[in-house]
């Protein structure tokens, strides 16, 4: 049986990524999960300097679903490069590294730092994260500041480019139509959904930030419609991930066209989903007498 | 996770219910203060995330879970029965140290938990210890059913009752403080938030050699989401699920 997709010009062994932020910086999984089973993993999202994230409480559950407000803490490109590189360099699954700043300025030199790296095989960029330059809109908000923002990445690195986008996008043809103008290859689709929650009892809001990033089963069908959407109107390969948490979920996202999936929320829920998820793939297509995976992908038009 | 198959229920008192699950690697791995994740049952999505509970303790292939039914998850897992399988995942964290030459043991409601593992380990080992244990209303008190085999406890209950001693357990160890100084014990203690804050006004000048157990909201329980962040003394957050879950008492703020 061939599972292995092409995401243009990368390869993969087969198409479960695990989702940034759900798998830490690899390491920490290792107990749980061989990482070389898998297409990809995507290390946290990685900023220039350490970031200390949202105070607590940082994870709230609600019905199918988790609301996060991690406020991207991560140890920062330097660290990481000396505590998790050496780890993942003795992997053979591909490495993707998500990258955000605050600043243009900010995802271009995390982008050099990184680009020095022969083992990290594509650089995500985090697109939902509050530009301060811009008082706080997201980058994908102001479509002028995304093409300074991709322009210089894609200056400063060869590596293989993937832009992550969430609901917060408000014209996506102009988005993609520019994403395609300015180098990125692929597009990892969903982030998390901006959402609420209030403590009924203390009449008061949980995150001290008031909204927090829906994800889960609750927004399966949301990111599905999404990425059908976009395999409509964009020739890029699309990563779809949103809410998968069985084999039929992912199966989903590849049948209306998505190329890889990507699993983030289950991770947490039980650290052995992507096995799970894979061994369902494969007997899905073993019972349907599919022996190349491609033969699915966007079967469902 | 793992498959594990719940061997034994027993409730105890109104709102507490024991569990003894077989798993022989978390049963042989365990240490005192460490926790593992439970999902309640298979392909049940809602409630999504798995809940962390801390050891009671482990005997041969199995160990034990003590839990308050206090929501959906607790209420769910409580339905479990003898026979039904649960995922669990574990064991995990960091527990308390094992080092003392003497233990002081301080417990709040269901804080009893980890600190009856720790217990029985002192005992093994043949460290000496003293258990104070407190609950809020008379009906918790069936929770002291776990301490059987346990020397040397004390306990309180907030409502009055014949034979104990009336006030919040902390009340109960200050009137020991003579003992539990003189003794150069290190001091264990779990249980609500306020008891934890106020064991920082008891034990003033010797946070050191306090070690408290948290608990805080948890993603994962295995340091991927960084979502169990606690505040660091001198800025910054613990994970409580990888640094912790115990933490001397002087090196978080609570
Ligand atoms: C390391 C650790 C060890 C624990 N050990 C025990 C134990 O031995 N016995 C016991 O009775 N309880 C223990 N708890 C608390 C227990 O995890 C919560 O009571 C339980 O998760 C509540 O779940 P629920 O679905 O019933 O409550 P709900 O309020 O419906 O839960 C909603 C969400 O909040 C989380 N949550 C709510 N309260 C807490 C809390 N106090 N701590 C952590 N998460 C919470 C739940 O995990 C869940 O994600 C421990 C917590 C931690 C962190
Ligand atoms: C705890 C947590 C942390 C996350 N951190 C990041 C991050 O650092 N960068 C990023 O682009 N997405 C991050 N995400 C979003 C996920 O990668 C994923 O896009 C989203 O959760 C939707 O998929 P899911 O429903 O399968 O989780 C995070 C999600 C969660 C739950
Ligand atoms: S609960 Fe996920 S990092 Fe601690």
């Amino acid at each position: 049986m061939k599972l292995s997709v092409h995401l243009g010009r990368l390869m993969l062994q087969n198409p479960i990524v695990l989702a940034s932020g759900t798998c830490g910086y690899g390491r920490e999984m290792q107990p749980y999960l061989n990482l070389n089973d898998f297409g990809a993993i995507t290390v946290k999202g990685l900023s220039l300097l350490p970031c200390e994230g949202n105070p607590p409480p940082r994870i709230w559950e609600v019905r199918a679903g988790i609301l996060n407000s991690i406020g991207l803490e991560n140890k920062g490109v330097g660290r990481f490069l000396e505590e998790d590189l050496p780890f993942l360099e003795n992997l053979s699954t591909r490495i993707f590294v998500n990258i955000w700043g605050r600043t243009v300025d900010e995802y271009v030199a995390v982008a050099r730092e990184l680009d020095k790296i022969a083992r990290i095989d594509a650089l995500e960029l985090n697109l939902s994260c509050p530009n301060v330059e811009k008082g706080g809109a997201s980058f994908v908000a102001d479509l002028e500041e995304l093409r300074k923002l991709v322009r210089g990445v894609r200056a400063a690195t060869g590596k293989f480019l993937i832009a992550k986008l969430g609901p917060q996008v408000r014209d996506w043809e102009a988005t993609v139509t520019l994403l395609e103008e300015e180098g990125i290859e692929a597009l990892s689709v969903t982030n998390s959904f901006p959402a609420l929650a209030l403590d009924v009892e203390r009449m008061s809001f949980i995150f001290a930030l008031k909204t927090a990033g829906l994800s889960g089963p609750a927004i399966k069908p949301l990111a599905l419609r999404m990425v059908y959407e976009l395999v409509g109107i964009t020739g890029l390969p699309i990563i779809g991930m949103g809410g998968i948490t069985t084999a039929d979920d992912a199966l989903e996202f590849l049948l209306v066209g998505a190329r890889a999936v990507g699993i983030g929320t289950a991770n947490l829920v039980d650290p052995s989903s992507a096995m799970r998820i894979l061994e369902g793939m494969q007997q899905y297509l073993m019972r349907k007498g599919i022996t190349d995976i491609e033969e699915i992908i966007g079967r469902v038009r | 996770m793992k498959l594990s198959r719940v061997r034994r229920k027993e409730r105890i008192g109104e709102r507490f219910v024991l569990l003894e699950l077989e798993e022989s690697g978390i049963a042989a791995q365990a240490k005192p203060g460490q926790f593992v994740m439970v999902r309640p049952f298979q392909e049940v999505f809602d409630p999504l995330l798995a809940r962390p509970f801390a050891v009671l303790r482990t005997q041969g292939d199995s160990f034990t879970l003590l839990f308050e039914v206090t929501g959906r998850g607790t209420a769910l897992l409580a339905r479990a029965e003898p026979g039904d399988v649960l995922s669990v995942l574990g064991p995990l964290g960091r527990g308390f140290s094992l080092d003392a030459s003497s233990g002081v043991l301080i417990a709040g409601g269901r804080g009893i938990v980890p600190l009856v593992f720790l217990a029985l380990e002192f005992l093994k080992r043949t460290i000496p210890s003293l258990f104070f244990v407190g609950v809020r209303e008379r009906k918790e008190l069936a929770l002291l059913r776990v301490l059987e085999g346990i020397p040397e406890v004390f306990w309180s209950c907030e409502e009055k009752v014949a034979g104990g001693f009336c006030g919040t357990v902390l009340d109960l160890v200050r009137r020991h403080l003579d003992a539990v100084f003189k003794s150069d014990a290190k001091v264990y203690a779990c249980g609500p938030e306020g008891m934890l804050r106020k064991l920082k006004e008891i034990f003033s000048g010797r946070e050191e050699k306090v070690e408290v157990s948290l608990e805080t909201r948890m993603g994962c329980g295995f340091g991927v989401c960084l979502g169990c962040a606690v505040p660091k003394k001198g800025g910054g957050y613990w994970h409580v699920c990888s640094d912790g879950p115990v933490f001397k008492l002087s090196e978080v703020m609570l």
